[in-house]
């Protein structure tokens, strides 16, 4: 309920861009256009709506019969060319207007500017990678874009389709694997806004969020460069909260930190399990018998990097194998190893209950955000 | 007046006074000619059906056609002309025989109707023979739809189980693996623990294809030069090297140049997705060939009821709907077979 | 010389309380006899009986969605649990539930009647319709123990065909549609050619009753369309046990191809779902204004327009789905054709009660409904239709709550309504109105509070088939309030449900007509006797009502006695 209030309220205080009854708040610059659109079939709407309703209340209660009478209708015409015309031609004319008022903002919609600053976006089951080539960049759940330049994302999935839907920019468009699809999207408000998966890809597609972070171009330049070179130039004692803070939410969907388990093993305490070799496989094999001098694993981090560049090879038993394997072309080198230290140090990055240890000395936190968030305005 | 009345317990076959009741006239029809125009009807009806059902893979046909003409062109010089035309003929002598059983029912001659059913009975069988030839030759050489393709040919068995798509899962993963250690490892890592692929049909042959009529698709958007591009799997930017194969194909290639391969694995300038013919060709015969074993057992069950003794000058409504719906698996037929063995 | 049913069995003036002594229902015991039936009102029934319980577990599944989404974080289930309850309810309701509920429950029993006929065209290719339904479901049952359903009820590919994805039981449900498949065309090809064949002297065209020209329309659909699914499912079977690649880009194929295969039935299939619904309403309207339809013709052609036309728009489904804008703007246009005609029909509904004498009793009570819950659904659908806003409101709760309009709250309203119409005749007892008021009642709020609040939801951005959403879009209130309707929907049912079956034990016994209906199937007794018509009968307008009167003796309507039937000249003698 408060979460509601939230959202209206900013509208009825008189933020033209805020979430209105109907819209959530608009950011971008198709957003004001796609909303008029949609407020000019509802008026049209409402207006035949009454003149049905009314019509029908009061002819009903006109024309009752009385329940003692029984009497037949006798009269009434029982047709009117100039009428059935009538009724056929002005609605005829009508919906030839919102037809044609809707394909002129569709258009709008799918013309992108030249200019524009393009973003590759990556889906699968149930994650997605956000790619800046201008900047070397890759992101994962989150989408960093600058303000008042248009942006046009080219999209293409690994498995089934998805769709790429962001409400407050009123932009949707499906992922098909095999082909690239595109949209395009010019923010106008700063601030993060969500982003769903809107067509459905299976156990998680609830969880298949992120969200779209929008700076001004200044910020964004900054942001582009601190990501560009964040895991290259970090010591080694920071890669482990790098990939937590960073890495992690491609994860998230299906490893929790906390302990519970559902689709995937917990990330709380694998570390300890991979080291003592207790795992158990589908095959029935168990990771002590992979481990070891002359084994497979010579080392358990060899155990835990096969784990994400070829997941399917073992499953750990009672679950199946729905990993997607192409993180090993997502991740460079160094981010895996970002994510074996993580584990080996998940003890000191997150507590019991799996939220996150803020680290103790108060250096600024890093732009662009955490992971938990999910958009709600500015 | 008390004819007319009506009994309210009075049986369902106390028909009308004026005229007799055969047996085959069901209870709620006037006269048999009633009954026989509307059996007429619905079976039109249905064998509209069947055109709209079999209109679906036409339609397919039409779309992969007109996208990828190489790969029919070269497809179709692996099936041989020579059983298609015999199937063709087999199949309109057959329907030539049904009509004439139709017709020796019109006249009530039991004799002509039992003998032209069994000869359209054979050409059912011959059809089914013939395709079995055809069928059985091509899962010895491996010309087999979808991943099945990519097999050895002489597999011994005729369909992957699914484990395959496992393998290839798995195979998938390590190349990719291993075109992402090209692309960024100046990292060493330890790559001894990788598998190495299983001896199986390499994945990469299998690019994914960016088809879609008037769909975006890679060569539109010109991303061969996009550097976002490396950031992707090779199994997506796999999309941008297979456009341009394709238009060198068909130069290279004319129509009728038969290479005398006994598999187009064995051609490296086969096109790709070469498999896709197989697999229309496949689901479009196949199903084909369930309608004419279909019609087969409808003919064995008309030529039944002939011998009892069941139809006559005034009835043999089932031969004539029977061969209506005979005659609309020989039509579609005719246009598989030019559509697959002759274009 | 042909005797006008019409007279004969009216003045067979049956007392209230004395029912004809062989009707269908006792003219043969026993359960064989019901299962190897030909009559067609005993198939009907069957039907009927199998539909409804269809709809009870699809119901349960419905309100496991409900309650789930009370919640952000979910409540009573994990995800996959959920993304099959969500599946099996669509695939239930649609295939097994809104296809063949008035076509083959309601237009089995009445159409032969109304036509004036004996039986459908084909008996025996009509029971074994109704056994091909009931395989289908058997299949659908299959398809639940054999690993579950999970790709939502249009099996988008590639989800559905990869066996690494989707869960086990694709190839069960997707043989069980395939079979349920035939059992809509056979049935569409039994009412054409009844229709065209069975008619009786003088039941020319423009003389059957409106709810016939519906059911004609929707088994044109149903023949038509039909097939294409046929083909569509059978190579997703395919597709999903051999993996030949037909869908899989991987292979050449492209999963959008499925789309499109998929909607060019499907699109006809919500018009074979609302065209019957619409048909009956036709007849109620007039029937229980008492008053003669207004635009009869205009009303009939509809009909036929809406099934043409609804083959040309099955891409406003795939608006997002990456075809070319030039295709996208050209469904969209074709899309808005097909609103004209429904229009057409509801000012025609509105002008038929202008100057009637309207009783507000429970069927014209759902009618009045229908018209109400019809208009919300059409009038979004032109949201839906238009291209720039489709493209926001594309796979958010604004689509469920559009169609739960118009199949649930049009087409299903319009079933609920032609059973009460049609329940004196089917059973010959009358069922309590003063309950039915109730049911209707609860049914409207419920129905009315469970999906408007959807249109804001999915406005506001919540997209569909999520079993989880973020707490802090705003979006939990308007899941609480549509799940509160949905419980009051849900009494509503069992309320409706409960007097209905009462009814058939304890109700007053049904006069012929009691509701002052001027077609065929209301001058032969409640129930009908077994073969319906022993001699064909004759045909005046259906839509006369002018030539009947209460009868207080009877409770029911009978022919005025100073009127002369059709085909004869004097009144009421011989």
């Amino acid at each position: 309920m408060m979460s509601t209030l939230a959202t209206i309220l900013p509208a009825m205080l008189g933020d033209a861009t805020g979430p209105t009854f109907w819209m959530p708040e608009a950011a971008s610059s198709v957003a004001g256009d796609v909303d008029w659109i949609l407020e000019f079939i509802n008026i049209i709407s409402y207006v035949f709506f009454a003149i049905i309703v009314f019509a029908l209340v009061y002819l009903a209660v006109k024309y009752r019969r009385d329940p003692n009478r029984k009497q037949i209708s006798g009269e009434g015409p029982t047709h009117n060319m100039a009428l059935e015309l009538t009724w056929t031609i002005i609605p005829t004319l009508i919906v030839l207007v919102i037809f044609w008022v809707g394909m002129v903002g569709y258009i709008d919609l799918r013309e992108s500017p030249d200019d524009s600053y393009e973003v590759g976006v990556f889906a699968q089951k149930w994650s997605w990678t956000f790619s800046h080539p201008e900047y070397g960049v890759t992101e994962g759940g989150e989408l960093t874009v600058p303000l008042g330049r248009p942006v046009r994302v080219i999209m293409t999935s690994a498995d089934v389709l998805h769709a790429f839907f962001v409400p407050a920019f009123r932009v949707k468009q499906d992922i098909v694997p095999g082909r690239y699809s595109t949209l395009w999207f010019e923010a106008t408000k700063p601030g993060s806004y969500q982003l769903y998966c809107a067509e459905y890809c299976g156990k998680d597609h609830s969880k298949m969020l992120a969200t779209v972070h929008v700076l001004p171009e200044d910020e964004f330049q900054d942001t582009m460069g601190k990501l560009a070179r964040e895991y290259e130039d970090l010591p080694d004692a920071d890669l482990p909260r790098y990939a937590l803070v960073r890495l992690y939410n491609r994860c998230a969907s299906c490893h929790s930190l906390d302990g519970s388990t559902g689709t995937a093993p917990s990330f709380k305490g694998l570390w300890d399990r991979t080291t003592e070799g207790a795992t158990v496989f589908t095959d029935g094999s168990s990771l002590k018998d992979h481990m070891g001098s002359g084994g497979e694993y010579e080392v358990p981090e060899n155990y835990l990097r096969e784990s994400i560049m070829n997941p399917g090879k073992y499953v750990v038993e009672n679950y199946t194998n729905v990993m997607p394997n192409n993180f090993a072309s997502q991740l460079k080198p160094r981010q895996i190893e970002a994510l074996i230290l993580m584990m080996k140090h998940m003890d000191e990055l997150v507590d019991e209950e799996g939220n996150i240890i803020e680290p103790p000395e108060t250096e600024e936190p890093k732009a662009s955000a955490m992971t938990e968030t999910t958009g709600d305005g500015d | 007046m008390s004819q007319l009345e009506i009994q309210p317990d009075s049986h369902g076959t106390d028909h009308g006074h004026d005229h007799d009741h055969p047996d085959h006239l069901g209870h709620h029809w006037e006269n048999s000619k009633q009954q026989f125009e509307a059996g007429k009807l619905g079976m039109w009806l249905f064998l509209a059906t069947e055109v709209l059902l079999f209109g679906g893979l036409f339609c397919a046909y039409s779309v992969w056609r007109g996208n990828h003409p190489e790969i029919f062109q070269y497809g179709s010089q692996f099936l041989d002309t020579f059983w298609g035309a015999l199937n063709t003929g087999v199949l309109l002598i057959s329907s030539m025989t049904m009509a004439m059983a139709v017709t020796f029912a019109a006249r009530g001659n039991r004799k002509g109707i039992v003998i032209c059913l069994v000869l359209t009975l054979m050409g059912a069988a011959g059809f089914m023979i013939i395709k079995y030839i055809e069928y059985s030759h091509k899962f010895h050489e491996g010309f087999l739809p979808g991943y099945a393709f990519y097999e050895e040919p002489n597999a011994s068995h005729l369909w992957l189980p699914l484990e395959h798509e496992h393998d290839q899962d798995v195979a998938h993963a390590t190349l990719e693996t291993e075109a992402h250690n090209t692309a960024f490892a100046h990292e060493t890592i330890d790559r001894d623990e990788m598998p190495l692929p299983p001896p199986t049909a390499e994945p990469s042959v299998i690019p994914a294809a960016g088809t879609g009529p008037d769909g975006l698709t890679t060569n539109e958007l010109a991303l061969e030069t996009a550097e976002f591009a490396v950031f992707l799997p090779p199994s997506v930017i796999g999309n941008l090297e297979n456009q341009g194969p394709e238009l060198d194909f068909a130069e290279h290639h004319k129509p009728g140049e038969v290479p005398h391969l006994s598999h187009p694995l064995q051609d490296p300038d086969r096109p790709p997705n070469a498999q896709k013919f197989f697999t229309i060709y496949f689901l479009m015969t196949g199903l084909h060939g369930i309608h004419v074993i279909i019609g087969g057992v409808v003919i064995l069950w008309l030529l039944l009821l002939t011998l009892r003794g069941r139809f006559s000058k005034g009835y043999y409504t089932p031969i004539d709907l029977g061969g209506l719906y005979w005659h609309i698996v020989d039509v579609i037929w005719i246009f598989l077979f030019p559509l697959f063995y002759l274009i | 010389m042909v005797i006008d049913m019409t007279r004969l069995d009216t003045g067979q003036m049956q007392k209230p309380d004395l029912a004809p002594r062989d009707n269908y229902l006792t003219h043969t015991r026993g359960i064989w006899s019901w299962l190897y039936t030909l009559d067609h009102k005993r198939i009907g029934i069957m039907y009927l009986t199998c539909v409804l319980s269809a709809f009870f577990v699809a119901g349960i599944f419905a309100l496991l969605v409900r309650t789930q989404l009370l919640t952000p974080e979910g409540t009573i289930m994990g995800q996959d649990d959920y993304n099959q309850a969500f599946t099996l309810h669509g695939a239930i309701m649609v295939f097994l539930v809104i296809i063949p509920s008035i076509p083959a429950a309601l237009g089995n029993f009445v159409l032969p009647i109304m036509l004036g006929a004996k039986d459908v065209a084909f008996p025996r290719l009509n029971l074994f319709s109704f056994w091909l339904w009931v395989a289908g479901a058997l299949f659908f049952v299959l398809a639940l123990v054999s690993g579950g359903l999970d790709t939502g009820w249009t099996f988008y590919t590639p989800y559905s065909t990869d066996p690494n994805s989707a869960m086990g039981g694709m190839i069960p449900a997707v043989t069980g549609a395939f079979i349920l498949g035939f059992s809509s065309i056979f049935t569409g090809m039994n009412f054409i050619v009844t229709i065209h064949r069975l008619r009786p002297p003088g039941m020319t065209w423009f003389r059957m009753p409106l709810f016939l020209w519906g059911i004609y329309a929707t088994a044109i659909l149903q023949v038509m369309a039909t097939p294409v699914l046929g083909i569509t499912l059978a190579l997703l079977a395919v597709e999903r046990a051999f993996g030949i690649g037909i869908f899989n880009p991987a292979l050449g194929g492209d999963p959008v191809l499925y789309q499109h295969f998929f909607w060019f039935y499907s699109h006809p299939a919500v018009y074979i779902m609302i065209l019957p619904g619409m048909a009956i309403i036709s007849d109620l309207i007039a029937v229980h204004s008492h008053r003669h339809i207004f635009g009869y013709k205009f009303i009939a052609y509809s009909s036929i327009a809406i099934a043409l036309f609804s083959f040309l728009v099955w891409g406003h489904h795939m608006f997002t789905s990456g075809q070319s804008p030039l295709v996208n703007v050209i469904f969209s246009a074709i899309t808005f054709s097909v609103a004209i005609p429904s229009a057409i029909k509801v000012f025609n509904w509105l002008a038929t009660m202008y100057k009637g004498s309207i009783s507000w009793n429970t069927p014209m009570l759902y009618a009045m409904g229908f018209i109400f819950i019809f208009t919300i659904g059409g009038l979004t659908g032109l949201h839906l239709g238009t291209l720039a806003t489709d493209i926001h409101l594309h796979d958010t709760y604004f689509v469920v709550a559009h169609f739960h309009y118009v199949m649930m709250g049009s087409a299903l309203i319009a079933m609920i309504g032609g059973l009460h119409h049609w329940w004196p005749k089917i059973t010959g007892k009358m069922y309590n109105e003063n309950w039915g008021r109730l049911g209707f009642t609860l049914v409207f709020i419920g129905f009315n509070v469970t999906f408007f609040t959807q249109f804001m939801l999915g406005s506001q951005g919540m997209p569909r088939r999520y079993a989880t959403y973020p707490a802090d879009a705003g979006f939990q209130i308007y899941h609480v309030i549509s799940s509160m309707g949905s419980y009051i929907l849900a009494v509503g049912f069992f309320v409706t449900a409960g007097y209905l079956l009462q009814s058939m034990f304890g109700g007053r016994r049904a006069p012929a007509n009691p509701w002052g209906g001027r077609s065929l199937e209301w001058q032969c007794s409640s129930p009908p006797p077994h073969d319906n018509f022993s001699q064909t009968p004759t045909v005046g307008d259906c839509y006369d009502f002018s030539v009947l009167e209460w009868n207080e003796d009877e409770q029911g309507y009978v022919w005025r006695s100073d009127i002369p039937h059709p085909g004869e000249e004097e009144p009421g003698g011989h």
